[in-house]
C-alpha cells in the first residue's frame, strides 16, 4: 500500500512570515509594524500607477485595510510581498480613471520594429555606451519617471513590477493574474516604448 | 534590420525576443542565435545595446519619500482600526 502523495509545495523562505503569524496569532498591535516595512514601497509603486498623489495615497490606505481584513486567510504558499502587491495592483486596477495623458491603448510591435528598421542606425549611441554613473543625473532619472508614467496601464504595471520593483516574470504572472508569455510580450514593448523616448530625449540633449 | 546582409524576417524574429534575451529567459539555441545575429548585423547590435541601457536606467528610476503627513494619517487610521480583523 501507497502512502498518500502530498502536495509538493516548495518550502518558501520569507523574512515577513514570523511577523504576520505573530499578528495573526492576536498581536494585532503588531500590524503597524508591518506597515512601516511596506510603506514606502507601495506608496510609490501606487504613485507611478495613480500618477495623482492623493490618489496614491487613498490606494496605499485602501490596500493596508485590506491586508488587515484577509491576513487571516494568507496562505504561505508565497512571499508576502507579491500577496500584497497583488491586492496593491488589483486595488489600482479598480481606481483606475480614464487619463488624458495616456489613454488605453496597445502598442505595437511593428510600429516599433518599422521605426528601428527607417533609422537603421550604423553604430552604438554614447548614451548606450558610457558608464551608468556618468550619465545618470536626477534630470535623466525625471524623464525616465515621465516615462513610465506616459506608458498605457497594462504596460506600466509590468514594467514597474519587472524592472522597478524586480519582480520574476513568474511573479509578475502571479500578481497580475496574466499568463508568462503575456508578461514578456508587455514588458518588451514597454521597454522599446521608453527606449524610444529616451532616444528622443537624448537627440534633443 | 540590415537589408544587404540579413534575412529582414530573421531580424524581425530576434527583435521580438531581445528581453528575453537580456533576462536571460531564452533557450539555449536562440541565445546563441541572437548573439551570432549580433555580431554581423550592427543595426541589431545597437538596437540590443539601447534597449539593455533602457532597462539599466530604468531599474535606477528610484524611490519618492513618503510624505510624512501621509504616514502619520497613515498610522492613525492603523491605530484605529478594530482590535480584530473580524470586528
Amino acid at each position: 500500500m501507497t502512502a498518500p502523495k502530498r502536495a509538493n509545495h516548495k518550502k518558501i523562505k520569507d523574512k515577513d512570515f514570523e511577523l504576520i503569524r505573530a499578528i495573526n496569532s492576536g498581536q494585532y498591535d503588531r500590524f503597524p509594524d508591518l506597515v512601516k516595512r511596506y510603506e514606502q514601497k507601495l506608496y510609490n509603486f501606487s504613485l507611478r500607477m495613480c500618477r495623482d498623489p492623493a490618489d496614491a495615497e487613498d490606494t496605499v490606505q485602501e490596500t493596508f485595510l485590506n491586508v488587515f481584513k484577509y491576513l487571516k486567510d494568507f496562505r504561505y504558499e508565497a512571499k508576502f510581498k507579491n500577496w500584497l502587491y497583488r491586492i496593491a495592483a488589483s486595488t489600482c486596477i479598480k481606481r483606475r480613471r480614464k487619463s488624458k495623458f495616456a489613454p488605453e491603448r496597445e502598442l505595437s510591435l511593428d510600429e516599433f520594429y518599422h521605426r528601428e528598421e527607417s533609422e537603421s542606425p550604423n553604430q552604438v549611441p554614447d548614451w548606450a555606451m558610457m558608464p551608468l554613473d556618468k550619465l545618470l543625473s536626477n534630470e535623466l532619472l525625471d524623464q525616465i519617471n515621465q516615462a513610465v508614467f506616459s506608458l498605457p496601464e497594462k504596460y506600466r504595471l509590468v514594467i514597474v513590477l519587472r524592472d522597478i520593483e524586480g519582480f520574476s516574470t513568474a511573479e509578475t504572472s502571479q500578481i497580475l493574474n496574466v499568463s508568462p508569455a503575456n508578461v514578456k510580450v508587455r514588458l518588451h514593448r514597454a521597454r522599446l516604448f521608453l527606449r524610444d523616448k529616451l532616444k528622443g530625449y537624448f537627440k534633443n540633449e | 534590420m540590415s537589408k544587404d546582409r540579413h534575412d529582414h524576417r530573421h531580424c524581425l524574429e530576434l527583435f521580438e525576443k531581445l528581453s528575453e534575451y537580456l533576462d536571460d529567459e531564452l533557450d539555449e539555441a536562440t541565445r546563441k542565435d541572437i548573439e551570432k545575429h549580433v555580431k554581423e548585423c550592427v543595426p541589431c547590435f545597437v538596437c540590443l545595446q539601447t534597449l539593455k541601457r533602457t532597462v539599466d536606467l530604468c531599474k535606477q528610476a528610484g524611490d519618492r519619500p513618503i510624505p510624512e503627513d501621509f504616514s502619520r494619517k497613515l498610522r492613525e487610521v492603523i491605530y484605529n482600526l478594530p482590535k480584530t480583523p473580524s470586528a
